[in-house]
């Protein structure tokens, strides 16, 4: 790996940090070419794009470019010695972030005021890197600071807090996406929880499988070409074709044997979806098991069993401590990779987010994809910054 | 006890070990030594059936190993590996308790026997027992290798190459620690190193091994004196075997009496009668040495005693040439614990008599 | 934790790749030949073969959107990872490396669906998901296999006299080209996946057919399209994990 410190050569001339500059050059111009919002007079017709100035108050706009040129001095060698700047932008950037979330909640309540009951305010491309650079500065901040998993997490929380709390407090309810939502909300809540259920369902059998298979490969060299070959290849298979290719064999099954149907094994609908599901998380569990098992030092291996502790010791006190990380590195894979391939189940008929984003393609109402596309985003994040916070706790304190 | 009888080790129709046979007696430092690939480390792994015997017994006290649950046998014997295999995930405490653990020892006696194997070490037990091993500089986490195997106070310990991977400076100390712990101990040992110099420190017998066979099982000074064949020669290395050999002498065996000067001043250099003399102070510890330098032209006639320039009972005769060699002077003096004058060793005494 | 490879045995490989070829090309070119087959064992549907476009062309159409997209990807991705490990870059490389990782987790179907308001439907929006997305293990494995050039190595190769521009050509990236070209395998499958769910937003590939047939019920067609993308993609990824395998020197 390469160092992530900054060589003192770079902080000699006048720019300390050119990622930072970069970013806000990067936003800069975003906001300045692409437009912020897009306003429609209903849900089917692409609409009229709004700028970022004209779409922000004064004061919103005038404190963005405040923050800019804050940022702007972080990114120069002078004033700020470098952990000051970087600490700087940690405060910086998400007051930035949260500004640009509330300018374009209250541009849509604003225009929706005079508007038809039909009309629909989006977000643009202006917005999406307005957004999305703050927060690439936040992490490039942390990166620098080598700030530990903990505080990083604190400061997480403490951000999806404030977003959260913009929700509640209705900021963005004038938004096409959130209208889609309010239009439909139960249906929202029991696809987000038909989208777990799906992931977890998968996710436990993938488990149950997948660690013995691990463990199988790591004892028996023989098996390892044999099983890896084959868990690559459900792997390589496109999602769709194996969901679409399970969903024949299904439905023979089921119409030949009763007793599966009376269990609900159809075609199409969850079944398919799960067992594709579980195929596809095969390969990350069990190679990751495998590595676990096989990066425990032979030399440990020895010295345990040269004190006398049974096969069974060693497995429980030395190999599944010692490999735990990497095998929960495998879960983090696996689960955020089944939380997008849900996504395509909802074409057999799973269900799940994805149906917002198919059902909204085939109409053309693009606020309806994003309503599935945007949750699936984040759910993706969030698990994927949990599993890692589990990986980490997992990590025996001693272990390098 | 440890014997090994006609104890061979087939891997894949060679025979890696073949017919060994030897007898480590209780409380001894049996080393064995052999160029990479001879079989030492295939023989230690028998002793504690990390790896099954082909052919052949081995007993340990007069019990033949094969007739115990191996790992009964082992949690009976202790092993000290060069990587020190501790467990990366344990504290320095854990990894110490381990075998006392297995054997169900109460969590009181465990305690005391980590403190007191940390001392025995001279590791502060407050500042290491929450260390983990990889908090540890490498001598340190040899010396928590050879306590975890000395915990459950086992009836013999296994040692391969424990000190192979450290630096010269601390594989010095650690070989003096070991000898140490063994005064202290009496454990039966089985040492297992490629480093002749080590094998002559440590052992009292040393076999030599080539190509999986016995050669010569012997005290190092045998070995030394008598070697079994050009092998055995040529592996202990021909050049510098008279060193070798006063690696195995120590100082009291050719110390002689010391002439202590009443008048130093009147001290002159007289060679009929005495060549040299020691003045002293009030406490009986020498100040300086009148006479003795190898040439007599030399102009300092005087020689101050330092720390440097001074031997101990208990040093090697290797030792105390080497510096008689790098002082330029014929004798050295050789002090007590409190630094007082007892005695002198001379380079003519080295050449004289064996002891 | 330590480098593990997995090998899957070269014995049977190389056969298994050809005769997987041969019958994508077989089944591409002659699929109306089973039209009889399918009529046999799903009596009940009217057009048991999809016939709107022939196969040849939606092949033709799905290799396309992955060529285009990959040689962007690859060509776009390996210069980043060039760029953020020579001096010039260095400092970015944190913050691409993170880039990359965060924005894998990224769904592939979600994100060609977030495209889709920015771009639009059909060919365009799918080449640029596709694309962005290709680009992450790309750079990602750039970035990683330049890291395992040892610093011996590259210590010798300036000690050798060899210029900048020779070391990265001549050491840095035939050491690290294994590594690379296992990002660009990932990079091609995922977007061979990708782009069959590229038919819902109008890019018409061998996914139009599964689609089609999860629509209209037809499970035949769904059987057809299905079958042909997988094959495309094992043979793909055979043919990458055989190129991975000429670059291992030893290691
Ligand atoms: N598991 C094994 N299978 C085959 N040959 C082995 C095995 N273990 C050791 N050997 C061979 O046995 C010989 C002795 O090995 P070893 O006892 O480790 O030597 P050393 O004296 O260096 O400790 C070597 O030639 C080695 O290659
Ligand atoms: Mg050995």
């Amino acid at each position: 790996m390469h160092s992530t410190k900054v060589s003192k050569g770079e902080s000699e001339g006048l720019v300390a940090n050119r990622v930072l500059l970069t970013l806000l050059v990067a936003a800069l111009i975003g906001a300045a070419l692409l437009p912020f919002a897009a306003m429609a007079p209903n849900r089917l017709v692409s609409g009229q794009s709004v700028g970022l100035v004209s779409a922000l108050l004064a004061w919103q706009w005038g404190t963005l470019g405040l923050l800019a040129v804050l940022l702007g001095l972080c990114a120069l060698s002078r004033p700020f010695s470098l952990p000051a700047a970087y600490r700087l932008v940690l405060v910086a950037a998400p007051l930035w972030l949260l500004l640009v979330l509330y300018g374009l909640g209250s541009y849509a309540d604003r225009a929706l005021e005079d508007a038809s009951s039909a009309a629909r305010i989006s977000q643009g491309a202006a917005f999406w890197i307005v957004a999305f650079c703050p927060v690439l500065m936040i992490v490039d901040a942390f990166q620098r600071l080598h700030t530990n998993l903990a505080l990083r997490s604190l400061y997480a929380a403490l951000l999806a807090g404030s977003v959260a709390a913009m929700f509640a407090l209705d900021v963005f309810d004038g938004l096409a996406i959130l209208r889609e939502y309010a239009n439909n909300r139960e249906l929202f809540a029991a696809e987000f929880a038909t989208h777990l259920r799906l992931v977890a369902s998968a996710l436990g059998p993938a488990l149950a499988i997948g660690l013995p298979l691990g463990l199988l490969a790591h004892r028996r060299s023989g098996a390892r070409g044999p099983l890896f070959g084959l868990l690559n290849f459900f792997q390589t298979i496109p999602s769709i074709a194996l969901f679409a290719l399970l969903v024949a064999p299904l439905a023979a099954l089921s119409e030949a044997l009763p007793f599966l149907r009376a269990l609900g094994v159809k075609g199409i609908g969850a079944t398919p979806a799960i067992i594709a599901l579980i195929m596809y998380a095969l390969l990350p569990i069990v190679r990751n098991t495998y590595a676990g098992f096989a990066g425990v030092a032979a030399t440990t291996l020895e010295a345990a069993r040269g004190m006398g502790m049974t096969s069974r010791q060693i497995l429980w006190r030395v190999e599944i401590p010692l490999a735990l990380p990497v095998i929960l590195s495998g879960l983090r894979i696996v689960t955020v990779q089944a939380i997008g391939l849900t996504v395509v189940a909802a074409l057999i008929g799973a269900g799940g987010l994805g149906s917002f984003i198919f059902q909204g393609l085939g109409q053309y109402a693009i606020d309806l994809v994003l309503l599935g596309a945007v949750p699936t985003i984040a759910l993706a994040v969030v698990a994927d910054f949990l599993l890692q916070i589990l990986v980490a706790i997992s990590k025996p304190a001693g272990a390098r | 006890m440890i014997e090994l009888q006609g104890l061979t080790k087939t891997y894949a129709g060679k025979d890696v070990v073949e017919e060994v046979s030897l007898r480590v007696e209780s409380g001894e430092f049996g080393v064995l030594i052999g160029p990479s690939g001879c079989g030492k480390s295939t023989t230690l792994r028998m002793i504690n059936r990390l790896i099954p015997i082909t052919r052949g017994r081995i007993l340990l006290g007069d019990e033949d190993v094969t007739e115990l649950p191996p790992e009964q046998l082992r949690r009976r014997i202790g092993y000290a590996i060069q990587s020190t295999g501790l467990f990366p995930h344990w504290t320095v405490a854990e990894n110490i308790a381990v075998v006392p653990g297995l054997l169900k020892w109460p969590k009181q006696r465990i305690d005391a026997r980590i403190d007191e194997l940390l001392n025995l070490f001279h590791l502060d037990a407050g500042e290491f027992r929450h260390k983990y091993p990889h908090q540890l500089s490498g001598g340190q986490a040899q010396r928590v290798g050879v306590a975890r195997a000395l915990a459950a106070d086992p009836e013999a310990l296994l040692m391969d190459e424990p000190f192979g991977a450290v630096d010269p400076l601390t594989r010095d100390v650690l070989q003096n620690e070991m000898l140490r712990v063994h005064r202290q101990t009496g454990k039966t040992i089985v040492f297992v190193t490629h480093d002749m110099d080590e094998a002559l420190k440590l052992a009292s017998r040393i076999a030599i091994l080539n190509a999986g066979r016995l050669v010569q099982y012997d005290r190092p000074i045998e070995l030394l004196t008598q070697p079994a064949d050009e092998f055995v020669r040529n592996f202990i290395g021909k050049a510098d075997l008279g060193l070798k050999l006063l690696s195995r002498r120590w100082v009291y065996q050719y110390q002689q009496s010391a002439e202590i000067l009443e008048q130093p001043s009147s001290f002159h250099h007289d060679r009929s009668s005495v060549t040299h003399g020691w003045e002293i102070d009030d406490q009986g510890r020498p100040l300086c040495l009148h006479g003795g330098r190898l040439y007599a032209e030399e102009s300092e006639q005087r020689t101050r005693v330092t720390h440097e320039w001074s031997a101990t009972p208990d040093m090697t005769m290797k030792e105390a040439l080497s510096r008689m060699v790098w002082f330029r002077v014929m004798v050295l003096p050789v002090l007590d614990e409190q630094e007082r004058l007892i005695g002198e060793v001379a380079m003519q005494g080295v050449m004289g008599r064996e002891p | 934790m330590r480098a593990v490879t997995l090998r899957a045995p070269t014995q049977g490989r190389t056969w298994l790749l050809v005769g997987l070829s041969v019958l994508l090309v077989v089944l591409v070119l002659f699929m109306e030949a089973l039209k009889p087959l399918f009529q046999f064992a799903f009596p009940d549907l009217q057009s048991p073969l999809y016939d709107r476009e022939s196969f040849l062309q939606l092949t033709l159409d799905h290799l396309l959107l992955v060529l285009v997209s990959s040689v962007i990807s690859v060509s776009v991705g390996v210069g980043a990872g060039l760029f953020v490990t020579r001096r010039g870059g260095r400092e970015f490389e944190p913050l691409v490396s993170s880039l990359a990782a965060i924005g894998q987790t990224f769904p592939p179907a979600a994100v060609l669906a977030i495209v889709v308001p920015l771009a639009g439907f059909g060919f365009v929006p799918t080449i640029v998901a596709l694309t962005l997305y290709g680009l992450l293990p790309v750079v990602q494995n750039t970035i990683a296999g330049l890291g395992t050039v040892p610093a011996t190595t590259l210590e010798a190769a300036r000690g050798t006299g060899m210029s900048r521009a020779q070391i990265l050509l001549r050491v840095e990236l035939p050491l690290a080209m294994r590594v690379i070209i296992a990002g660009v395998r990932v990079s091609v499958i995922i977007n061979i996946g990708t782009a069959t769910i590229g038919s819902t937003v109008g890019a018409q590939s061998l996914g139009t057919p599964i689609i089609a047939g999860l629509v209209g019920n037809n499970i035949a067609y769904v059987i057809q399209g299905a079958v042909l993308v997988g094959l495309l993609a094992i043979v793909t990824d055979l043919f990458f994990e055989r190129l991975e395998r000429r670059f291992s020197f030893g290691g």
